[in-house]
């Protein structure tokens, strides 16, 4: 009951009083120094520090840590080290980076296409269904989001065994049951790329379907209706609707996917191992291999640096791609 | 060119039927609006006609040809959406010519149409922007420029005032009937706003629960409801509805005797001593200046400027009165007033439909246009 007629909302004299309770109870001294920290306090910074902090420890440091240590000669397992430009200009120089680079584009490009095309399409596929109220559509969805729970390590063993060239590979399997020729899927290196692309669009198209499935779902199906009336074609529908429509959904969903595929080497490792010889080894899993298996660290973190700046490059190329009033 | 048919059309959802039986003939050119509750199947009968929905039975005549099996954009109708459907990626321009991409005219001819078209809406200066950069009022005149310019059989309307203030509601409703005279086509359009039925129809459909309660021009509808839905659905205040009995030469209402015209003795006599439910309109009952007529307690007054409401009781009945706007009553008043018989519509009880009798000669009904 006490608490209560001191509350200063309900005692008017308690209200009164708050403000002079509240400056005796703060330190006078520091208060009047501190204008301009307090107003610094009252903004949003305070509330920000902690994800600054978060960001800075574990994204920033290390982004930092590497651009120092691309340029000195350190080795993984050497603690003496000096300020070099020799890690910078041998990973320049060397004759592998072009074959690593152009393995890079080719992987990248074809997966995210791949990824964005499919998923577009199994989307659109689970619209439809839905629109004409088949049954199944839920547990479609589910199946396609399965694979995207699979660990990419296990993804790559996976298709590894499907991609088997022994008696047991699955898809040779099945290729000698129709009567054609097997196919040297991983061993051939004109086809190890186009196995990995393939390895890696089927994980990663769940994630472009479910970012595309949840845009196509905010479109007013009126404007379909509409469409109708109109008498447009189904490709009318699709170029003047669905794709307008889709395109801030269809741009961050390439960028995102652009910096996963660019940093994906674990389907690759598991699957391939980069191989045959060079033929699957792009920017991630080179600099994997010169970090960990060559002991390279000072190469490795110059190699990562280009890999960063490749990524934030392509990431602002695609966001000028974003309509107007998105970026 | 664009007679439109409904021969016992039948739509249902699964187990519920949306529409039941529905019947109708437009003529060419005709303006018929489909009037009645939310939920009562007037935009699901909008879009078989339209073949959005397909019809779970009956037969759809577009001039005598049968339309069910034909895609909506093959049957050359053109609609108009509550939300206006405007394709929001697309200019005004583009999106009023939307509807000629496939039409035999030259690029010159196409733009001339839109350009046509809108100065016809006094949209021209709009033509170059988005949708999204338009008011309500200015989307729903690229919406309908966009069902003009199509030059259609057919024009269907769904609700497509319902999302504008009352004024501008009011301007368009005018606007859409010049338009429709400027322009004369089969216009198929639904509303549950009473007020656009009465002042644009040439003929209405009451519709409830799916079913057609009563087809007839406003003027019909409101003076000779079918039923007691149609007498109360419309009107502003609705339709009072009294118990009564006929004695054989006096109405008997709760607390009084009323003298009935010259003419009812001979139409109800098989009504006589049977339970009755007289329906008159708030403009049939007026305030009397002496004691008499039926008596009547004031619960409420609304003078609107032009006119002022009173809310009454007697006995159990509530009763609404149209008086003069010098009207000046309190709660509480005993007022006494007179029933003018001769405009009442009377229902039987039981079944809910006005009794076939009355009132036979139509030269009574006081066509009103
Ligand atoms: N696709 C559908 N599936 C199941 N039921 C539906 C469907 N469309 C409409 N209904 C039902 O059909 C009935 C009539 O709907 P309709 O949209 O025709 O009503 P309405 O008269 O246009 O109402 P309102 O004035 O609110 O627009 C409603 O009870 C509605 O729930
Ligand atoms: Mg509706």
């Amino acid at each position: 009951m006490a608490d209560q007629s001191a509350h200063p909302a309900k005692d008017p004299l308690a209200r009164i009083a708050a403000p002079a309770i509240t400056s005796a109870d703060a330190t006078p001294v520091r208060q009047r120094r501190a204008g301009a920290a307090a107003r610094i306090l009252s903004g949003p910074l305070p509330w920000l520090l902690p994800a600054l902090g978060v960001l800075g420890l574990f994204y920033l440091y290390p982004i930092f840590e590497a651009v120092r240590l691309a340029f000195t000669d350190a080795r993984l397992f050497d603690t003496e080290t000096q300020l070099s430009m020799r890690s910078i200009s041998s990973m320049v120089g060397s004759s592998t980076l072009g074959v690593i680079l152009r393995n890079t584009l080719t992987y990248t490009v074809a997966s995210v296409v791949g990824q964005i095309a499919l998923g577009l399409a199994i989307a659109l596929l689970v619209m439809r269904a839905e629109r004409a109220r088949l049954r199944g559509t839920l547990a479609l969805r589910t199946i396609v989001l399965a694979a995207w729970v699979i660990p990419a390590i296990a993804n790559g063993i996976i298709w590894q065994l499907l991609f088997s060239e022994a008696p047991f590979g699955a898809i040779n399997s099945a290729l000698r049951l129709m009567g054609v020729a097997p196919v040297a899927w991983l061993s051939d290196p004109s086809n190890a790329m186009t196995s990995a692309v393939i390895a890696t669009i089927w994980q990663g198209t769940a994630y472009s379907m479910i970012l595309l499935y949840a845009a196509l779902k905010t479109i007013d199906p009126a404007l379909y209706e509409a469409a109708a009336i109109d008498n447009a074609r189904p490709w009318e529908r699709f170029w003047f609707i669905t794709l307008p429509h889709l395109r801030a959904a269809l741009v961050v969903n390439a960028i995102l996917i652009l910096i996963m595929t660019l940093n994906m080497f674990d389907t690759i490792l598991a699957l391939t191992g980069g191989g045959p010889g060079r033929a699957t080894e792009i920017l991630s899993l080179y600099a994997y291999g010169t970090v960990f298996q060559n002991f390279e660290l000072g190469r490795g973190a110059a190699l990562s640096m280009l890999l960063l700046v490749i990524s934030l490059g392509l990431t602002v190329v695609l966001i000028a791609l974003l309509p107007r009033d998105r970026r | 060119m664009g007679q439109v048919e409904l021969k016992s059309i039948h739509k249902s959802f699964g187990p519920t039927a949306v529409l039941d039986d529905i019947n109708l003939k437009i003529a060419d050119k005709e303006f018929v609006v489909v009037v009645g509750p939310s939920g009562c199947g007037k935009s699901t009968l909008l879009r078989v006609v339209a073949g959005l929905e397909e019809a779970s039975s009956g037969a759809l005549l577009f001039d005598g040809r049968a339309v069910n099996a034909l895609s909506p954009g093959e049957r050359n109708v053109a609609m108009v959406f509550q939300n206006y459907a405007l394709y929001p990626h697309l200019s005004v321009a583009t999106n009023i010519g939307f509807g000629l991409r496939r039409a035999a005219m030259s690029r010159r001819e196409k733009r001339e149409a839109v350009e046509r078209t809108a100065r016809l809406l006094e949209i021209e200066p709009l033509l170059k922007r988005r949708p999204g950069a338009l008011s309500g009022g200015q989307r729903q005149r690229v919406a309908m420029g966009r069902a003009i310019i199509r030059n259609p059989a057919v024009f269907l309307f769904d609700e497509p005032l319902s999302n504008l203030d009352a004024r501008l509601r009011m301007q368009m409703r005018s606007e859409i009937r010049g338009l429709h005279s400027k322009l004369p086509t089969t216009t198929l359009y639904v509303t549950h706003d009473q007020v656009e039925a009465m002042t644009m129809a040439d003929r209405v459909v009451v519709m409830n629960a799916g079913r057609i309660e009563q087809i007839g021009t406003p003027s019909q509808i409101y003076d000779t409801p079918r039923t007691t839905f149609v007498a109360r659905f419309m009107g502003m205040p609705s339709m009072n509805m009294i118990s009564a009995r006929y004695d054989g030469d006096a109405l008997v209402l709760p607390d009084a005797r009323v003298p009935v015209p010259a003419d009812w003795p001979e139409r109800l006599g098989p009504w006589v001593g049977r339970a009755l439910l007289l329906g008159l309109r708030p403009e049939h009952l007026s305030l009397r200046a002496s004691p008499g007529g039926v008596p009547a307690t004031v619960d409420l007054t609304e003078p609107t400027g032009s006119e002022t409401l009173v809310y009454l009781h007697h006995g159990d009945t509530r009763l609404a009165a149209r008086t003069p706007p010098d009207t000046r009553l309190r709660r509480g008043d005993q007022v006494h007033l007179d029933l003018r018989l001769d405009r009442a519509t009377l229902f039987d009880p039981d079944t809910a439909l006005a009794l076939p009798t009355l009132p036979a000669d139509p030269s009574k009904t006081g066509e009103t246009v």
